[in-house]
């Protein structure tokens, strides 16, 4: 009885652990990961309109430097701002089935093909 | 049935031919404030990330800058291939987009190096394409940049990067884009 105790739990651990190293290999729903675009971020982060390193530009004036300290406090908005998290688009709204709806087209239960 | 085989042969080989070229049938419109700008198309099993207008705030000086929105795409199962579109704001001619690009390019590869240096048009428009090389993370990047002329005192730049070992089948893709792209204004 405990023999067979083991061996099934054995069984059901070895089924648990293969399936998971399975569905580990499953790259494909992996696709793109955005945390890291490094191309991207670069394409944002430009000194066009802001010099950082003078030294490269040397036909512009120089910025004036920034008052010392900690900036103003920015004023409080009257209405709260919503927090700040990305727009969520809504599906719309499904459009209602017409009433006499054609049959859903379902492929064919296997067939044997045709002989040639 | 022998001629329904052969002329299924000669379909199945026609469509094998025709796979040989790239396809961009996804049109993307770049609008700037509710204007659009240009529109280019994401070849297939491309990702595109669309982006959009945001502010950018300097670590050391604590003020902040706009950034115009950047669009990116690359293939869905590859990253050595990546490339991007972007219209910055007060950029109104091709000299003023070569300035900008001085302004990014060491941010986007390191050492680059400008082996050519072209005028040509690109959907119509007057456009001026760099290539050349440089590295990134240690490994070399081969980059080419575009800046076109759109109407109305605004350019596009485009930038198409392949990584060194990315495969050069992309670069059809990559062509595509520019194929694509037309003003919208």
């Amino acid at each position: 009885m405990t023999r067979k105790l083991i061996k099934r739990a054995a069984l059901a651990l070895g089924l648990g652990a293969a399936s998971l190293t399975l569905s580990a290999c499953d790259g494909v729903t992996v696709g793109v990961g955005y945390g890291y675009d490094p191309f991207y971020d670069s394409m944002l982060w430009n000194d066009y309109y802001h010099d950082v390193d003078v030294d490269i530009d040397i036909d512009r004036p120089d910025r004036p430097r920034p008052p010392d300290g900690r900036p103003p406090a920015r004023p409080v908005p009257p209405i709260a701002k919503p927090p700040n998290r990305p727009p969520v688009s809504r599906p719309p709204n499904r459009p209602r089935p017409p009433v006499a709806r054609p049959p859903a087209a379902r492929p064919p239960i296997h067939r044997p093909a045709g002989r040639r | 049935m022998r001629i329904q085989l052969a002329s299924a042969l000669a379909v199945c080989a026609s469509l094998l031919l025709s796979g040989g070229t790239a396809s961009a049938d996804t049109p993307v419109t770049y609008l700037d404030n509710g204007r659009a700008l240009f529109g280019f198309s994401v070849p297939d099993f491309w990702a595109l990330r669309t982006g959009g207008p945001r502010e950018i705030e300097d670590t050391e000086l604590g003020d902040a800058r706009a950034v115009a929105r950047v669009m990116g795409m690359r293939p869905v199962t590859d990253d050595n291939v990546w490339m991007g579109f972007v219209s910055p704001a007060g950029v109104a001619s091709i000299e003023g987009g070569l300035r900008y690009l001085e302004d990014i390019d060491r941010f986007l590869v390191k050492d680059p190096t400008v082996s050519e240096t072209t005028t040509t048009r690109i959907g119509g428009l007057p456009a001026r394409v760099i290539r050349g090389t440089g590295s990134r993370e240690g490994r070399g990047v081969n980059f080419t940049v575009s800046v076109i002329d759109l109407p109305k005192g605004r350019v596009a730049i485009a930038v198409a990067i392949l990584r060194d070992g990315a495969d050069p089948a992309y670069v059809d893709d990559l062509n595509a884009v520019f194929a694509s792209f037309r003003s919208l204004q």
